[in-house]
């Protein structure tokens, strides 16, 4: 029987959560266990509920062991991207509260799940509320050898691309990580519309790319990836439809406009394209047509990165989502290619090679 | 800005981080734009057609006037005493650029640093705002776009003739 093909995928966006097994307090700095009994581990959220949950009933995201063997191993994931809860430590109303809890989530991160398969990549968690520390942080958890980026929700007090937070973006450059925007917390600071509060999960979740568009205008007009050249920026969970829009619309006001941020030497567009990566998940799914012309317009070929969200409500599969008249070579790109140079992976091949060394009888994707 | 790195990363992994390489040339496309308006080579006359605009007193310093010959319409400056002629019809949408207003621009610069400069030599198409250089028609926006310039002379009554 002739080999089936082996085609393997990274995960940039799976969603691990402390367990009785596996809990989370052990790791939370000594000196704040008193405060955090006292309430000061306090957050306002958006208070949105998914009438559902968020999780699918089916799985959980508990156990780094079990979530190798079913997610990993069943789609060929050769490796799978952690997006902790502590993404969102900057939505702690405590200042220094939230800078040892982005303490926690890394060291707990750390020791077990990237402990547990060496598959695992992680997200330095950190409080963009207080820059020189998260700094700090990034400097001190990003040298675990399995750190790829910095994890942040787009929920903030400020546009990222204002230079308060240049620091962060400093100490990403300075240790090679990717600065990573998922969706979340809309609503904890402000609303999560300009306009005001939605009535709806519903409404808030189509939503919260809003958020994400605010910060890519800023982080490009105020000069980030003219100051921070080798940074590189990732939008999570926002999905990719309206990136064409921005790119297009900035272009343009950028004819008559340049001269108000007279440090951009490029087109806007081309500082996105090469600085800006996206991931699918939850992928607009319109007709196949619809699909593959959006996929020409965002140049998915550099900028789209697979991602299932797993275990949340609205995974996606790398089986099901992508149109099936999608080139070879783009879907390569974007199940594998993208994120590998991205994140600095192995090539392809040899993931492949390891795929098929580790998983023998590997079902064909 | 297109030096290839070699940044080594935590786990020392060989592969190149991305950013940005740049467009096979020295400079980017805005640092390219300004070059050549930095320069500011006086252009040259293509046809040997003469045209003439009116007497170079008419023309304050600041002022301009636009002259037509036929379907070409051609605005003249006066900058600082010395005279520029642009063709009055913006590259984008054809509108009539020389009716825009006059101004400065900042110059390509570091990150939030203001570096404003060419006061007096950037002219603002009416339309949609894109900026063009007087002296050399180039836009400010990008590496390519261009609007044609033409030599200006006093000939001996003192008129003003552009040499088309």
């Amino acid at each position: 029987m002739p080999v089936e093909p082996i085609l393997p995928v990274i995960d940039c966006d799976i969603h691990p959560s402390p367990s009785k097994d596996l809990p989370l307090e052990p790791f939370i700095p000594e000196d704040f266990r008193e405060a955090l009994r006292q309430g000061m581990g306090s957050n306002k959220s958006h208070a949105y509920a998914n009438p559902f949950g968020v999780t699918r009933r089916d799985v959980n995201c508990h156990d780094p062991v079990k979530v190798a063997a079913d997610h990993l191993d069943r789609y060929n994931i050769a490796y799978g991207i952690l997006q902790p809860p502590g993404m969102q430590v900057s939505i702690i109303h405590n200042i220094d509260v939230a800078n040892a809890m982005a303490v926690a989530w890394n060291d707990w991160q750390i020791n077990t799940w990237l402990a547990a398969d060496k598959r695992y990549r992680g997200s330095v968690c950190c409080n963009m509320n207080d820059p020189p520390a998260a700094a700090k942080e990034i400097r001190r958890a990003g040298k675990h050898p399995q750190m790829v980026q910095i994890s942040v929700t787009t929920e903030a007090l400020n546009l990222y691309g204002r230079r308060n937070y240049f620091p962060v973006y400093e100490a990403c450059q300075e240790m090679g990580l990717v600065f990573c925007m998922h969706v979340g917390g809309e609503g904890s600071y402000n609303s999560s519309t300009p306009i005001g509060h939605p009535s709806t999960y519903f409404e808030w979740h189509t939503g919260v790319p809003v958020t994400c568009m605010s910060h890519l205008i800023s982080i490009v007009a105020e000069g980030v990836f003219e100051k921070f050249p080798k940074l590189n920026v990732m939008f999570t969970e926002g999905g990719v439809g309206w990136f064409p829009h921005v790119m297009w619309r900035m272009d343009k006001n950028f004819k008559a406009l340049r001269a108000t941020t007279p440090w951009l030497k490029r087109l806007p567009s081309e500082y996105m394209i090469d600085h800006v990566r996206f991931t699918t998940q939850p992928m607009e799914e319109t007709t196949p047509e619809n699909q593959l012309n959006m996929l020409t317009m965002i140049h998915a070929d550099k900028t789209l990165c697979f991602s299932t969200d797993f275990p949340h409500w609205d995974f996606d599969a790398p089986d099901v989502i992508l149109p099936r008249k999608i080139p070879p070579e783009l879907k390569k790109r974007i199940l594998y290619e993208n994120a590998a140079e991205l994140y600095r992976l192995p090539s392809i091949e040899q993931a492949t090679e390891t795929l098929r060394a580790s998983q023998p009888v590997a079902q064909p994707m | 800005m297109t030096e290839k790195s070699d940044v080594s990363s935590p786990d020392s992994d060989p592969r190149p981080m991305l950013f940005n390489t740049g467009y096979g040339t020295e400079n980017t496309p805005l640092d390219f734009a300004f070059k050549i308006i930095e320069e500011a080579r006086p252009p040259k006359a293509r046809s040997g057609k003469r045209l003439t605009v009116c007497a170079a007193a008419e023309i304050p310093v600041g002022g301009r006037r636009i002259v037509t010959d036929g379907p070409l319409s051609i605005g003249v400056f006066n900058i600082n005493g010395t005279f520029y002629a642009v063709r009055n019809v913006c590259p984008h949408y054809g509108a009539p650029l020389c009716q825009g207003t006059i101004h400065g621009t900042h110059r390509p610069s570091d990150v939030h640093e203001f570096d404003p400069g060419l006061q007096g030599r950037i002219l603002r198409c009416p339309w949609h705002g894109w900026e063009f250089d007087i002296i050399t028609g180039k836009g400010c926006f990008d590496e390519k776009t261009k609007v044609a310039t033409y030599p200006v002379e006093t000939d001996e009554s003192g008129d003003l003739v552009i040499l088309l």
